[in-house]
């Protein structure tokens, strides 16, 4: 299992992927808004996106868990 | 009537003494995946190299008769050795002997190493693995006196040793109290992720004191370490640790009265990346990835990134710009927008102050939007740590060249200059007093919400500063020294680097200050 940790805080601008989606490596599963930037999170590797913990506009804190992917 | 009997018994001690802890305490050593400090050092030298300082220190235990029963060397090992045939001092603790905590003669060969670094001139490796004092004393006979009031500051060679050439340490096994504290006193640490923690005190220490339970990884593994600055670098394993400090030594000069060695680079000094030319997008939203463009500007293969894992909004690391040192500083856009926070403000001064003491120029790429705010950054005090930075720079006498990439704002951004400094300006670089975003909101406050769509409004007040931004009339008012085609950098860098090298030999010798851990 893999889980996508945020690295920092920030706001959920963008969510690309839900739960049961398959995802390659390197596909656009989220967006960050951090500091007037757009922060894209990548999926490390290919496999299946099992869940995912936010939502657009959710205020996010560093280290929270975002997204879970069975590889 | 010859000196056959202590010529045997001098050769019998040195064999004596390389047995180190004994058969059972190096399997042990290894059983844990771990080299013992002689494996260690042989490791990290040029094959041959070591030459030993203090060998025959140690503890005899003679029979009646004066006849050597047993040899105990002292459990830290130090000497000389070649680094690409380079000479450094290298040091460490001997583990396979009481856990690594110095015995009598272990203690005052390890205080040594320090000395023996600056009076030679030489750099200095330290390899970690051993803890501090124990109440149980250092297992020499009868009761010590502590120390006169005059004797020499402890910690005072330590200081020296930073301000007069380079220090490296790895940990390559627990590293706590004393030798933790002498891991960071230096100017490049890394630690071994299978094999290190490092503990200003271990987990028995902290259940009694604190009440708190934790295992010696959970207290001062890597994952803690090298996200908190304690060390620079995190490495697989004790062998990746000594190629990197291999890698940072390659870099530096061996001590602050001699200019870094230049090696011919291969890479052509003319080469231009086409990629440059968009890899900033004009959407300026979106971030881009500065590690690249320093991969494309800088010798191929020459950048050694240092403390990628602490201050993630700021790049620090050595490189090379035609085979000349430099010291690249750069903002992390995809980390907290590149800002300045506390902790990258922490790892920059750092950065600039070991760039002051070695005499290596800084090259600077900027894209820094200001200090972090809001609440975290308060409480972290941002600004303090920040404006520390800020003069650090204004006080470095090294050169500077700094390549406006994108944004330079507030006053953070003066971070990124050096006094005198060179200046170049790609077309993507905005510069104010604070970014347009944050900054329309406040300052047209009151305009924006009389407007009948506050939010065009908005966005059209944003749009006429962005489009004022341009770096045209800065280089028309030789605000910068020019703007140019971000293909062009490294041949400009290069140009520089080159007209620069009169200037270094003047800046040798100790610094107006020095670097701290």
């Amino acid at each position: 299992m893999i889980k996508i940790e945020l690295e920092t805080g920030g706001s959920v601008w963008k969510v690309l992927t839900k739960p049961g989606v398959r995802v390659e490596a390197g596909d656009t599963l989220f967006i960050l808004e951090v500091m007037k930037m757009e922060v894209p999170y990548e999926a490390p590797a290919s496999g299946e996106v099992v869940a995912v913990h936010i939502t657009e506009g959710d205020v996010v804190e560093e280290d929270q868990l975002a997204v879970e992917i069975a590889e | 009537m010859n000196w056959k009997t202590e010529t045997d018994e001098i050769a019998r001690r040195r064999q004596l003494a390389l047995e180190q802890g004994g058969e059972d305490a190096i399997a042990k050593q290894h059983g844990k995946g771990r080299l013992t400090i002689r494996e260690r050092i042989d490791k990290l030298l040029d094959p041959g190299s070591f030459e030993e300082v203090g060998p025959a220190a140690g503890a005899a235990n003679l029979d009646e008769n004066g006849e050597l029963i047993s040899f105990d060397p002292a459990n830290f090992v130090l000497g000389f050795g070649k680094v690409e045939g380079r000479r450094i001092v290298v040091a460490g603790e001997d583990f396979t002997m009481r856990g690594g905590s110095p015995s009598p003669a272990g203690l005052r060969k390890s205080v040594y190493a320090e000395e023996l670094t600056v009076q030679y001139k030489l750099p200095l490796v330290r390899l970690h693995e051993g803890s501090g004092g124990s109440v149980g004393g250092t297992g020499g006979k009868g009761a010590s006196l502590p120390g006169p009031v005059n004797a020499p500051a402890r910690f005072r060679s330590v200081a020296e040793a930073m301000a007069t050439v380079p220090v490296a340490t790895a940990a390559l096994g627990a590293v706590a109290g004393l030798p933790a504290g002498r891991l960071v006193a230096s100017h490049f640490s890394v630690m071994s992720k299978a094999t290190a923690q490092i503990l200003t005190a271990g987990p028995a220490v902290v259940e009694r004191a604190m009440g708190e339970k934790k295992t010696k990884d959970e207290l001062g593994g890597w994952k803690v370490h090298t996200k908190n600055g304690t060390v620079d670098n995190g490495a697989a394993d004790e062998a990746e640790c000594l190629i990197e400090i291999r890698r940072f030594l390659s870099f530096m000069p061996a001590n602050i009265d001699q200019l870094a060695p230049v090696i011919d680079c291969g890479d052509p000094v003319e080469r231009a990346d086409e990629t440059l030319l968009d890899i900033v997008p004009r959407d300026r939203r979106k971030a881009f990835d500065m590690r690249r463009i320093i991969q494309s500007v800088f010798d191929q293969t020459s950048f050694f990134e240092m403390g990628a894992g602490y201050g993630r909004s700021q790049i620090t690391g050595l490189a090379r710009l035609n085979g000349q040192s430099v010291g690249v500083w750069a903002n992390n856009c995809k980390f907290l927008a590149g800002s300045m926070t506390a902790d990258g403000a922490h790892k920059a001064r750092r950065f600039m102050e070991l760039c002051e003491t070695f005499s290596l120029p800084i090259i600077s790429l900027v894209d820094e939007p200001g200090f972090m705010i809001g609440s975290r950054a308060e409480r972290e005090a941002t600004i303090r740590h920040g404006t520390s930075a800020v003069l650090t720079a204004a006080m470095t006498t090294v050169p500077w060249a700094s390549v406006m990439i994108r944004r330079s704002f507030g006053v953070a951004q003066a971070a990124h200059y050096g006094p005198e400094g060179y200046v170049l300006a790609w077309p993507s670089a905005e510069s104010g007093p604070l970014p347009i975003e944050g900054g329309v909101a406040v300052a047209f406050q009151r305009e924006i919400a009389a407007a009948p769509d506050p939010e065009a409004r908005r966005r059209e007040l944003e749009e006429e500063l962005v489009a004022r931004q341009s770096p045209f009339p800065r280089a028309e008012a030789l605000g910068v020294h020019d703007l140019i085609d971000p293909r062009q950098t490294r041949v400009e860098l290069c140009r520089w680097v080159d007209r620069i090298q009169p200037l270094l030999p003047a800046l040798l010798g100790p610094a107006r200050f020095s670097i701290r851990p």
